[in-house]
């Protein structure tokens, strides 16, 4: 004790700063003023079609989200990015609009039509000027409901496809993920991250038709207007554009059955500076009642930048910049997994602090401080996320693509004021066991395979 | 429209996405709050308030930039932004970060051209527990030498992660402004060579700190839920008493008019696919030539209607995506001093460079032959909307930025609501006087990645 006070003063002296006085301490600032989930208005159309609208702050702009619940999740497995294809075919134009016409009208409301996909949702989305908003609505509907899909483009397309996935397969990153997620999935969408050249020249405008005609209608279209529009012009735009459109199928999410045996994948990059790794295994999902705390727990051990694990090889080892751990929501299932890019010599290092911190976490409840921090920073993202128009079209589409009611969002602050330290170290227990984790490393196979092997005997002392 | 590229940051920011947060007024005439004073000491105060939601943003930025860090310390305007999260006067080592968490708020910092910014979003409440921290660490550091030597690691890494492990790591983003400037304040790595970085010691950091890390090299703004009186109390209290210091003399970082056109390639060992950047000096800021090479910026590559994008992508298939624009590591707004406009796009081996290039400067010639009103008219369109988005941009952060950014260069961030009125003083003789002198071949330099990896790799299971 006594050496750790002499070198703190030597500290102290060489940057001359004088610490003769006590420390002081933070104000604790005021109470908490209370805060309600922004307003929403809903209708539902006969064919299915739901409109959701949250007049919100004062900015004059709107964002516009049209989802429609089909995505990567319903690809055959020969069909990888088929989705993604029909999206870019969809931004081609309408039957009356060239893609031109639609990127100059849109342009001129101050918005750019942007389709992109997710694994569960295709997505229309702008957000344009408040006086444009039901011309807005108006043109992607039409870009949603009578899209063109001109075969002219079909080549150029597939080729900008085939580019992006070689640049895709250069990342270490994307590499290990797709490894990650083949492994916990082998027989599920979900663990088909990447398409071949061959797969993507395969496909044809009737594979797109016939991608478009399954997939999309009234049934599983929603349409979110959030933030400044006038709410019955943007009504009366969204119900005529779309009162006559089909009615399709109810959407059906099939849920992926992950597995994991613990199995480690070295990917080989010679000369890599940085080993890339993705370590975990399947948690409970957000309709399961333990999600919250698992959500919770991800935030103490390596989910904020406050956590134990990036503390821990970041600031304390400067083993890395940017680690970081996640609850990955798909449905009716999920993954936690922490991320890193680590020097090459300390990857073992590296893997053996995440390994302790997650035993520490399994062996001894968190304190009460500790965990009313976290709690305190949930609570406040939760708060965040709510206050912007596009982070609560997110929290909505989270809603409908897990089947969860409203109630997930009004009670969450209370549930999560509600966990106790007891609650988080069973979490832990009950799911994160290092040795039943998958693991992918990139990096230089030749400087790291010792290290991963000291690893592997650190997990054989594990119960 | 715009892809921001989001580097030089510290990284603490664990959050979605970022969009708009905003303040009740009429449609097309939105006009931010301005409360601007500076405290004796010289720190500039810039209020906003905005009661949409109970949350808070509390930026201080320092006029300091990474271009204008010491010569043979490389990255070490980057390196001190890191070392100003690792302890002070009394919050040691993480404290900082915690307390901000512990509050229910995100935080970060990043280091840019001209300035390097720390911020935190947090419930208002905590208004007075962070104006207190922010004041704290710009009163001292305490560091110690083993939080340089850990940051000096996280550094290290970072470059490896975003530039050395990466391909087109750096591209264009880092590479250009070397290539195409000549002033060495202007053109060396921002990022800092490993070298340079390991050889900074505490003494470099004590003195850079008491440098320019004093209130009167400095602005802070608060946007969002908050009462006047009661944070110009707070802001009084903490950073009031903190002294100002005598700050050295500017280098000069202007540049030389350039003359002929520079061309570049660079090996890239991780790359498949050749890629090309092609970059115009920019006319100097505030003058009616800048904000008309703002509006040609969105004429020529923001949107899926720019003119480059429609060559390039929908025409001619050489890419899927053009990406451009005013300052890659910001907006047009945010720094001050030289800077490029500047697009870039990946292609296949099967196209050349001629061909793009032809391609490029066919749209080029198609601008020489004259903008009209028309064009200008919905370019403004264009700058209007993502202006508002700026504004409301990570919570009111983009707010924030521009409040202190005007602040700091010239010392009026209401001009925040002068901006949309100077791009409509642009008439299409200013635009065409501007296409030909900035627009100029012999005023570009085109930096091309040489693609040496494959995609080969194999892998094992252990």
């Amino acid at each position: 004790m006594k050496n750790t006070i002499v070198i703190f003063v030597i500290c102290l002296a060489i940057i001359s700063i004088s610490f003769g006085q006590e420390k002081e301490t933070p104000p604790s600032g005021s109470e908490p003023k209370n805060f309600l989930l922004p307003q929403r208005e809903e209708l539902q159309l006969e064919n299915g079609v739901k409109l959701v609208m949250i007049p919100y702050g004062g900015i004059p702009k709107a964002s516009v989200r049209i989802t429609v619940s089909t995505g990567n999740i319903h690809e055959e497995i020969d069909k990888i990015w088929m989705s993604n294809l029909v999206s870019n075919l969809m931004q081609e134009g309408s039957i009356s609009m060239s893609a031109k016409d639609i990127a100059d009208k849109m342009a001129n409301m101050g918005g750019d039509l942007n389709i992109f996909v997710t694994p569960h949702n295709t997505n229309i989305q702008s957000s344009v000027l408040y006086e444009f908003v039901p011309d807005a609505i108006a043109l992607m509907v039409d870009v949603l409901i009578n899209p063109a899909f001109p075969e002219s483009e079909m080549v150029r397309l597939k080729n900008d496809m085939k580019r992006n996935l070689s640049v895709e397969l250069t990342k270490p990153g994307s590499l290990a993920t797709q490894e990650f997620f083949k492994q916990l999935y082998p027989n599920h969408p979900y663990g088909r991250y990447f398409p071949t050249e061959e797969m993507i020249d395969s496909y044809t405008l009737d594979d797109v038709k016939e991608f478009y005609g399954k997939n999309f209608g009234g049934k599983c279209t929603t349409i979110y207007i959030a933030g400044k529009f006038d709410i019955e012009k943007a009504k009366k735009a969204a119900v005529g554009a779309l009162t006559n459109w089909k009615e399709g199928l109810e959407s059906e999410y099939s849920i992926g059955e992950p597995v994991t045996q613990g199995e480690i994948t070295l990917i080989d990059r010679p000369g890599a500076p940085q080993s890339t790794l993705l370590v975990g295994l399947p948690v409970a999902d957000p309709s399961n009642p333990d999600y919250i705390a698992v959500d919770v727990m991800n935030s103490l051990l390596g989910g904020s930048f406050g956590s134990r694990i990036t503390s821990n090889i970041r600031e304390d080892k400067g083993y890395t910049y940017s680690p970081r751990s996640r609850v990955s929501a798909k449905y009716k299932s999920s993954i936690w997994y922490e991320q890193a890019d680590v020097t090459t010599e300390f990857t073992g290092p590296s893997l053996q602090e995440i390994s302790k911190e997650i035993e520490r976490l399994r062996n001894e409840a968190p304190s009460e401080k500790e965990l009313d921090g976290i709690k305190n920073y949930e609570a406040g993202l939760f708060v965040l996320r709510n206050s912007i128009p596009n982070g609560i079209i997110e929290q909505l589409v989270f809603l409908d693509v897990h089947d969860l009611e409203d109630d997930y969002l009004v009670n969450r602050v209370k549930e999560i004021y509600s966990l106790t330290p007891k609650d988080i170290q069973n979490m832990a227990k009950k799911y994160l066991r290092s040795k039943d984790m998958t693991l992918v490393i990139v990096g230089d196979k030749v400087k790291i395979q010792n290290q991963i092997d000291e690893y592997e005997k650190l997990l054989d002392t594990l119960k | 429209m715009k892809i921001k590229i989001q580097v030089f940051l510290l990284g603490l920011l664990f959050l979605l996405s970022c969009s708009k947060i905003a303040k009740e007024n009429e449609s097309g005439s939105f006009k931010v709050p301005v409360d601007y004073y500076t405290l004796e000491n010289g720190l500039k105060v810039i209020l906003s308030q905005d009661k949409t939601a109970p949350t808070i943003v509390i930026a201080v930025y320092y006029n300091i930039g990474f271009r204008i860090e010491p010569k043979d310390r490389t990255g070490f305007a980057h390196l001190f932004e890191h070392m100003m999260f690792q302890g002070s006067r009394n919050l040691g080592k993480m404290e900082f970060v915690k307390l901000i968490q512990q509050n229910g708020g995100v935080l970060n910092g990043s280091t840019r051209f001209d300035f390097t910014n720390y911020f935190e979003i947090v419930p208002s409440h905590k208004l007075e527990t962070i104006l207190w921290a922010e004041a704290d660490r710009m009163k001292g550091l305490a560091i110690t030498q083993d939080n340089l030597a850990n940051q000096q690691g996280v550094v290290k890494n970072e470059v490896k992660v975003n530039v050395l492990n990466k391909p087109y790591g750096g591209f264009p983003w880092l590479d250009m402004p070397q290539y195409a400037n000549e002033n060495w304040y202007n053109a060396h790595n921002f990022y800092g060579d490993l070298e340079d970085l390991d050889s900074a010691n505490l003494e470099d950091v004590q003195s850079f700190f008491s440098t320019y890390y004093s209130p009167n090299n400095a602005a802070l703004s608060i946007v969002g839920d908050f009462e006047t009186e009661e944070a110009k109390e707070w802001i009084n209290k903490y950073f009031g008493g903190i002294p100002s210091v005598d700050l050295p003399k500017r280098p000069d970082i202007s540049e030389p008019r350039q003359e002929i056109e520079k061309k570049f390639t660079k090996d890239d060992s991780l790359a498949t696919k050749p890629a090309t950047a092609v970059a115009y000096k920019m006319p100097e800021r505030n003058t009616p030539e800048y904000y008309a090479m703002g509006l040609l910026d969105q004429i020529l590559v923001q949107g899926n209607n720019s003119l480059l994008t429609q060559k390039l992508v929908k025409e001619n298939g050489y890419t899927s995506n053009v990406n451009g624009g005013i300052n890659y590591l910001g907006n047009m707004f945010n720094y001050n001093g030289p800077m490029v406009w500047m697009f870039n796009c990946t292609y296949d081996a099967t196209t050349s460079e001629d061909s793009l290039i032809y391609s490029i400067d066919q749209v080029l010639a198609e601008v020489e032959k004259g903008v009209n009103q028309e064009m200008i008219d919905n370019a403004i369109v264009k700058i209007r909307s993502e202006l508002y988005d700026d504004l409301g941009n990570y919570f009111g952060m983009g707010r924030a930025d521009l409040l202190c950014s005007f602040a700091l260069f010239d010392n009026d961030p209401a001009r925040i609501n002068q901006i949309e009125k100077e791009f409509k003083q642009i008439t299409p003789k200013i635009m065409n006087k501007t296409v030909k002198e900035f627009l100029r071949k012999s005023n570009r330099t085109i930096l091309t990645v040489n693609p040496l990896g494959s995609s080969q790799v194999s892998s094992t299971k252990l």
